[in-house]
């Protein structure tokens, strides 16, 4: 009677499991379909769910493609939530998305393992030029010699300052220098209004730390812990923030981000990419702000960074060929015709940078930037470095380290 | 006598279930044990390689895991005490003969069925900087904090929520409890001349113990394997300083931010077996009281 209660255990298991994978297969097989031209089929699109003005955009530059495809139905499924932790499953179970964003950040980890399809191929089949788009934001999707995606577009840092109280306070340019901007913080900071407002995160600092001679990641490894690093982290979180009180960081202003404390008149100048320009077109379209450069530091060479976003290839899709052309298309100068028209992010494709430079004079500083920006990217361990860095530069602001020095050191032994 | 086409049908009707725990349960935590021996990354699983126990051993060596670990044991023993107490005070209360107890039962159980991001979103703009707690703490003279950014009371502000979110659900259950003790005995005790403090001393507290078992072994359970509050307070950063970071948080961070599932699902099985210790301990101590 025991065996039989086994046996029959086993076999509903084995039942139950055999049920399963006809399912999973079906679904492969209806994927399958209308890979050959001709047929209709459809190409789906990976992304996180962003802003409706960004919607807007891709919606645009889709329907430019479907144009051009009619048997091409292109979907675009957005991630609500954590876009790796949905991404990751889908990847391991091959059922990600024929294209979809990736993150210049955690691109390495990607194209490391080789889960992406490298496109050098396709591009050449397809008369892409690479040499078209910016340098930063191509290198930024190549490892070990093969290229695993375009860039759609990007950002990059700039000084946000408010005119009205720059006006109020006597300042009639906004800083060019560190000293400046130390002492048009002090005079801006009255009447519950404080001079600058930066994040305490690798992402904002470290321009200012690469303009001090410091450096983030070189050859493949950390280096937060070069000695140089130390001299922008106490000008900014131990000196100003810490000393002066003539600046502060988003969450002591009860905000989340530093946009938010500019929009909110908490801060005259803030440190943001151009993602900031349509915030405060919402949320404060009254505000009068310029945008300008990075201060320098004094017998520095100005820094930047760059944030890009590329569309990468699926190894799994069945339809690479097409995937390219929409890959091509929406990175293309159609593609970022739209990407300029709604001004959110920088076109990629250097020759519609000028139409953007044009478009908007006053945004030439972030541009200008891109020419000595380095891109938002430190190898596969990205997301370590970024996270020790920031916590680095959170622990001055805190008090839980006295300085610069004590606070990278900690960081730096964090990546062993 | 059972027969055969007995057998089968009884089988036919336990199939769902046992299918969907095979599938959805314990195939999933084979798996997990088998990936937590290997160096396993979601993006490529078929490049994972053996790793013995290193996966193991790392966690004891991490400082990160030691914090979390940490953080996570004092967070289960700050809310675990006081949200019994007050879950036991609240069930008395509303048990007992004031009027618009119903009132009080719905809302001391509301938070419990709110969501735990409605909850938390709700308690980051009480506890801003700015928000409204410091502006009563200031009204009243006492110092303010920046109470989710400080290093020193972001984790006990968390507790705080907790308890609040919580204690409704245990507090429905003692009241189950208390409604369970025969009338009698409080009868016989009236009689004997026992006062209401002895009551409860004598009376209602030995027959809540199986309850008080129950919830205390839940309320570990869950304090352990706290994440969402944290996550949405730290917008997924477990800071200020990993202040906030709990192993179930460092969990998910070594498994989706530093693409090592290995790592995670070895912390995930650390965590299992002190859940498990802490369970059988409380058993073993409740069984010897109760006899």
């Amino acid at each position: 009677m025991k065996k039989k209660n086994v046996i029959t255990g086993i076999l509903a298991t084995t039942l139950a499991m055999t049920a399963l994978v006809g399912c999973s297969s079906s679904t492969s097989d209806t994927s399958d379909k209308g890979s050959t031209s001709g047929d209709k089929f459809t190409l789906r699109v990976g992304g996180w769910s962003s802003s409706p003005q960004e919607q807007a955009m891709l919606d645009k530059q889709i329907a430019g493609f479907k144009e051009k495809h009619p048997n091409i139905d292109v979907k675009f499924e957005p991630v609500v939530g954590d876009y790796l932790q949905k991404l990751q499953p889908m990847i391991a179970s091959k059922t990600e998305p024929d294209i979809f964003y990736l993150d210049a950040n955690v691109a390495p980890d990607f194209m490391d393992k080789g889960v992406i399809e490298p496109i050098d191929d396709l591009v050449k089949k397809h008369n892409v030029n690479l040499s078209d788009y910016e340098d930063a934001a191509v290198q930024a999707f190549q490892w070990n010699g093969k290229t695993y995606g375009l860039p759609k577009d990007y950002n990059t840092l700039a000084l946000f300052y408010n005119k009205e109280m720059f006006d109020k306070a006597g300042i009639t340019a906004p800083p060019k220098t560190w000293d400046e901007l130390k002492t048009d913080a002090a005079k801006l900071t009255k009447d519950g209004v404080t001079g600058f407002s930066i994040s305490a995160e690798l992402p904002r600092y470290q321009p200012f730390l690469v303009q001090a001679g410091g450096s983030v990641y070189t050859d493949g490894k950390p280096t937060l812990n070069n000695p140089a690093n130390t001299t922008a982290l106490d000008f900014i979180y131990k000196d100003m923030m810490g000393k002066d009180k003539i600046a502060a960081y988003p969450k002591t202003l009860g905000v989340d981000w530093s946009g938010d404390a500019f929009a909110t008149n908490k801060a005259a100048m803030v440190v943001e990419g151009s993602w900031l320009i349509p915030h405060m077109a919402q949320k404060a379209p009254n505000t009068k702000y310029g945008i300008a450069e990075l201060p320098v530091k004094e017998g520095g060479k100005p820094s930047n960074m760059i944030f890009t976003v590329a569309y990468a290839l699926s190894k799994n899709s069945k339809h690479k060929d097409d995937a390219m052309d929409l890959m091509a298309y929406l990175t293309g100068t159609e593609g970022q015709k739209v990407t300029v028209e709604g001004g959110l992010a920088l076109p990629t494709i250097k020759a519609m940078g000028k139409e953007y430079s044009t478009k908007y004079p006053e945004r030439e500083a972030f541009v200008k930037g891109a020419s000595y920006a380095q891109p938002f990217q430190y190898g596969v361990i990205g997301s370590k470095l970024t996270d020790a860095a920031n916590k680095a530069a959170e622990a001055i602001v805190l008090g839980a380290q006295p300085d610069g020095k004590a606070a990278l050191e900690e960081a730096q032994g964090k990546l062993k | 006598m059972r027969t055969r086409g007995d057998l089968a049908t009884g089988y036919l009707f336990v199939l769902p279930v046992v299918v969907s725990l095979a599938v959805f349960l314990i195939g999933p935590i084979i798996y997990a044990l088998y990936i937590s021996f290997h160096h396993f990354s979601f993006l490529a699983p078929d490049q994972a390689t053996w790793a013995g126990l290193s996966n193991y051993t790392k966690l004891f060596h991490d400082p990160r895991f030691i914090r979390a670990l940490g953080n996570t044991s004092l967070y289960s023993l700050g809310v675990v005490p006081i949200q019994i107490a007050i879950a036991l005070m609240l069930a008395l209360i509303v048990d007992s003969k004031i009027k618009g107890k119903t009132l009080f039962r719905v809302v001391y159980f509301l938070p419990t069925v709110t969501s735990t991001v409605a909850v938390s979103v709700m308690f980051m703009y009480l506890f801003k900087n700015d928000g409204l707690v410091n502006l009563f703490l200031s009204k009243a003279g006492i110092p303010t904090f920046d109470w989710f950014n400080s290093l020193t009371f972001a984790l006990p502000a968390v507790m705080g929520m907790a308890i609040w979110t919580t204690v409704g659900q245990f507090m429905v259950i003692y009241l189950a409890g208390l409604q369970d003790i025969p009338q009698e005995l409080y009868e016989a005790a009236e009689v004997d001349g026992a006062t209401p403090w002895q009551r409860l001393r004598f009376i209602t507290w030995p027959m809540l113990k199986p309850t008080t078992f129950f919830i205390l072994i839940m309320s570990i359970i869950g304090t352990f394997q706290v994440f969402d509050q944290m996550y949405v307070i730290s917008k997924g950063e477990g800071g200020p300083q990993d202040r906030t970071l709990t192993v179930v948080f460092y969990l998910y961070r070594s498994a989706f931010k530093d693409f090592d599932m290995g790592y995670a699902s070895a912390m995930a099985f650390v965590l299992f077996l002190i859940i498990l210790l802490l369970t059988v301990i409380q058993r073993k101590f409740f069984k010897e009281e109760t006899n």
